[in-house]
């Protein structure tokens, strides 16, 4: 009886984390956007929200 | 954690990528229309300010050409004054011209004239030159017969001294004679004669030779009433000669005669006669000449 035994009986899965870290990614992706959408605004137009 | 759950995680995180791609890209390539705007805008006011400029210096062009065309309106009303008066000058002098074209043609016909009678001129005067070289060879023909005859004349005036000189003599010892003939004849009581010549001379019938008159004629130049005495104008040299007597008139009138007594060469004086003391008395101014 190995210690390893039990493992080959179990289904091999993506830990949770993972997930975490896609979700991590996409927002940090979206807030990059964001980011680059508003510096975009402002250096062009000079505000953000105010129609110029 | 459910499979759905992960599934709708993993989707989710792919299409926020994939949203957020396509929003940066086109954000990223989105048109910088506050700029556009800015340029537009410039753009307008500077098409405004220069629509402006146009439009006064289209007024300053309206306003000039408006000028210029008074200004050739007047220059143009100029010109046909001068054109008018230019016609007229021309005209003028057209006419000018014709007349100094018609007064040509007569000096033309004048000179031509003129060139004729230059020609018969000068043919007259070569036939007169030809006419004096003969009479200039008539004259020197003439010189010598002349020279020829004064030198005879000269051999005869000397052969007369001669003969009067012998005459002279002749006439002295006549004279002698005489006397010692009637001296002679005294003595006896008897006179000479005339001698008569024993056959009478006939002589033949001469022509008497043409009176001419002398025709003097003068101004008494001073009178003196006194000694009856005047002088005239003209003397010796004009022939005036001792004893000649000139007659004294005023206009038609007879006053006096005037006897010479000296002779000048340039003025004579002589005696007033037949002067009548109740008639006009000669002055000076008046009229004196040989013949009346």
């Amino acid at each position: 009886m190995s210690p390893n035994g039990q493992a080959r009986g179990k289904k091999l899965t993506v830990p949770d984390n993972l997930y975490t870290i896609i979700l991590a990614l996409a927002f940090c992706a979206v807030l990059a956007t964001a980011a680059f959408v508003a510096y975009q605004c402002y250096t062009q137009y000079g505000t953000l929200f105010e129609i110029p | 954690m459910s499979t759905l759950t992960k599934v709708l995680i993993v989707l989710l995180t792919l299409s926020s990528i994939f949203l957020c791609g396509i929003v940066v890209t086109y954000v990223a390539n989105a048109e910088n229309y506050r700029k556009k705007y800015l340029d537009q805008k410039k753009d307008y006011d500077a098409a405004v300010e220069n629509k402006e400029l146009a439009e006064k210096r289209e007024n300053k062009t309206i306003e000039e050409t408006g000028e210029r065309e008074l200004k050739l309106k007047s220059d143009i009303n100029t010109l046909e004054i001068k054109v008018d008066r230019l016609t007229n000058d021309l005209d003028v002098a057209e006419r000018q011209k014709a007349a100094l074209i018609e007064e040509a043609g007569k000096w033309k016909a004048i000179t031509r004239d003129f060139s004729d009678t230059n020609d018969k001129q000068r043919q007259l005067l070569e036939d007169t030159l030809a006419k004096l070289k003969t009479i200039e060879a008539e004259q020197i023909k003439a010189d010598k017969e002349l020279n020829e005859t004064t030198a005879a004349l000269r051999e005869k005036m000397a052969i007369i001294d001669t003969l009067e000189k012998t005459s002279k003599q002749l006439l002295e010892e006549k004279t002698d004679l005489q006397n010692r003939l009637d001296q002679l004849l005294q003595q006896a009581g008897k006179i000479v004669a005339a001698p008569v010549s024993v056959t009478p001379i006939k002589e033949k019938v001469r022509v008497a030779p043409p009176t001419v008159d002398i025709g003097l004629k003068g101004l008494i130049t001073t009178v003196d009433l006194e000694n009856s005495l005047a002088e005239i104008s003209i003397g010796a040299a004009d022939g005036v000669k001792q004893n000649m007597t000139f007659h004294i008139t005023r206009a038609d009138k007879f006053i006096c005669d005037i006897v010479i007594l000296d002779v000048e060469p340039e003025k004579a004086i002589g005696t007033l006669e037949l002067m009548d003391v109740t008639k006009e008395q000669p002055k000076a101014g008046d009229n004196v000449s040989t013949n009346l």
